[in-house]
């Protein structure tokens, strides 16, 4: 089929579900994009200065234009809204240079359990729209991941750091690592900062240093030193959590995996069905997939609990082609503006 | 410059020079030179010749082929633009110029012992400070890099032309990217790396360029040398 009819039987199949079609700009201001936390993202920006002094940028991606434009028009109701167009990253692959995208998205739930599953149930019926008769749906939720951590024994500090990093693997592990033995401490600094302490603390405390106070030098150190992490607290909670992020099942299952695993360590959580926003499991040809781990290692670190993406099996090898998720805190903590709940997908042609 | 004549690119002062020379005097390729001239030449060898030029643009000049062959640091190397990068191969890292390129800040923050600790103080100074804390470095790309890879993102680099160490005691920094040897300067500075906080480990490297793969007797000469 070719891509145009595809695209616009995807868009059309969108469109009668009631969302709205919108057109964003393909310019936007760098510093939305570089406020994302924890991500490499420079590296793929087509930048460059306007003359008013402000760093500009293709965009990288649909789903932030979106969220800016509902956020800078100042809409504060509910709205449902599909777009198509191109994303512009800087590659090695001229092929995937610029990449053409149809996403659509839920801007401010009254419920969120409910417009969770309409994204999906969307989602579900874009794949058999177009011709799919078998599919993989991966289901995880970062939600219990934080239920986790509130309940493990360590400093807070090192819960929201976990927390932050939970989305990249590779610095994720060396955090556990690091969790679990101390191996990042050397004593002679921790002496030496010891004495340094020891001296400040008789010093003006409104004293600045490289742009921070004196007092704010301190009480930061006097948190950490009375709220130490030890390593036999530390690799017990690494145990759990290495063990936690290794479940893996089919959906109808999990509640009850997980459940079991939280009684394990008598942690003192019970999840439910709510966690995973999806009423028909048995869908002819769809497969529904529960993993702990499913999104990381990817640049998704804004989903902020239900996650998910649609495979399939195209010309002998497998293709994501629906991913999505709900991303409450993209704007609050990431892009700098007011909070608005969000849940969306965007489909890779 | 010739295609016939191999152009070899060499640091004209200091150290890594001197270590330079050695390395070609071993292999019976003593190069010979006016004091104060900067290009030199090897005995019985008329199709070679020397330049001595800075370590920065050895790299540079390797990029687009002028120069043939080089040494020069494994950091500047990594420091430059793709497109640089992707012509030059790494023939040999040599025994010497070792050093690295770390994170250091002020030894009064006791509070800042890796990374981890800078990602939160700095969105803690931007809250407070309604501006970015900044890095004062003379590797911005590398820099930048390493602490995007470890979640850090709200910091600025302001790029220095040398001298680095002194900008966190002068004000046009909070902190700092450098290269160090010993650590001595650093701490002269009252400047602590952090524990997690070194960026590259560097060293001198023979280096060839792509472009020149082809020209005649380069490849024997490279054989020679490594």
């Amino acid at each position: 089929m070719k891509s145009k009819n595809l695209s616009n039987k995807i868009l059309r199949l969108i469109k009668s579900k009631g969302f709205k079609n919108i057109e964003l700009d393909p310019v936007l201001e760098t510093k939305y994009i570089l406020q994302r936390s924890g991500e490499n993202i420079r590296k793929y920006l087509f930048s460059f200065y306007n003359s008013d002094g402000r760093e500009l940028c293709l965009r990288p991606d649909l789903t932030i234009s979106s969220l800016l434009r509902y956020a800078q028009n100042n809409i504060n109701a509910k709205e449902k809204v599909f777009y198509t167009g191109s994303a512009f990253r800087k590659s090695y692959n001229k092929k995937n240079v610029v990449v053409k995208q149809i996403g659509m998205e839920i801007f401010s739930s009254k419920n969120e359990n409910k417009d969770d599953k309409e994204i999906l149930d969307t989602s579900i019926k874009i794949i058999k729209k177009i011709g799919f008769k078998k599919a993989n749906v991966k289901i995880g939720n970062f939600k219990l991941f934080e239920l986790l951590i509130k309940k493990l024994s360590m400093p807070q500090r090192w819960k929201s750091r976990l927390l932050k990093f939970y989305w990249n693997e590779k610095y994720f592990s060396e955090l556990l690592k690091r969790l679990q033995s101390n191996s990042d401490i050397d004593p002679i600094v921790v002496a030496g900062d010891k004495k340094n302490y020891l001296k400040m603390k008789k010093e003006n405390p409104n004293k600045i240093i490289a742009g921070r106070s004196y007092r704010e030098i301190i009480e930061r150190y006097e948190r950490k030193i009375n709220d130490p992490r030890t390593v036999e607290t530390g690799k017990y909670s690494v145990k759990i959590i290495r063990e936690f992020l290794k479940i893996k099942c089919s959906l109808k299952d999990a509640p009850k995996k997980l459940n079991t695993f939280y009684k394990k360590y008598n942690l003192n959580i019970s999840v439910g069905k709510d966690f995973f926003p999806i009423s028909n499991l048995k869908q002819k040809g769809i497969n529904f997939e529960f993993s702990t781990s499913n999104g990381r290692g990817k640049d998704v670190e804004y989903y902020s609990s239900f996650i998910f993406s649609i495979e399939v099996r195209f010309k002998n090898s497998i293709k994501t082609l629906v991913a999505g998720g709900r991303y409450n805190d993209l704007t609050s903590k990431i892009l700098g503006l007011k909070k608005i709940p969000a849940v969306g997908a965007a489909i890779n042609l | 410059m010739s295609k016939e004549i191999i152009n070899i690119g060499i640091v004209s002062k200091g150290r890594l020079k001197k270590e330079s020379e050695k390395i070609f005097k071993k292999k019976k390729l003593k190069i010979y030179y006016n004091k104060r001239e900067l290009l030199g030449k090897i005995k019985d060898r008329p199709n070679i010749r020397v330049l001595f030029l800075h370590a920065r643009e050895i790299i540079e000049q390797i990029a687009i082929g002028k120069l043939d062959i080089g040494i020069s640091g494994f950091d500047l190397l990594k420091e430059s633009e793709i497109n640089i990068q992707k012509n030059i191969k790494v023939e040999k890292k040599l025994n010497f110029g070792f050093a690295n390129l770390i994170l250091a800040v002020r030894e009064e923050f006791i509070d800042v012992f890796t990374t981890l600790d800078l990602d939160e103080v700095a969105d803690e100074f931007r809250k407070k400070n309604k501006r970015l804390i900044r890095i004062g470095s003379k590797y911005p790309n590398l820099t930048r890099q390493y602490l995007y890879s470890r979640g850090v993102t709200n910091f600025s680099i302001v790029k220095s032309r040398g001298a680095t160490e002194s900008m966190a005691a002068i004000s046009t920094a909070e902190l700092i990217s450098d290269i160090t040897s010993s650590g001595q300067t650093l701490k002269a500075n009252k400047l602590r790396i952090l524990s997690d906080g070194e960026i590259l480990k560097s060293q001198a490297c023979l280096m060839s360029s792509k472009l020149s793969k082809n020209k005649k007797g380069l490849k024997k000469l490279i054989k020679n040398l490594i």
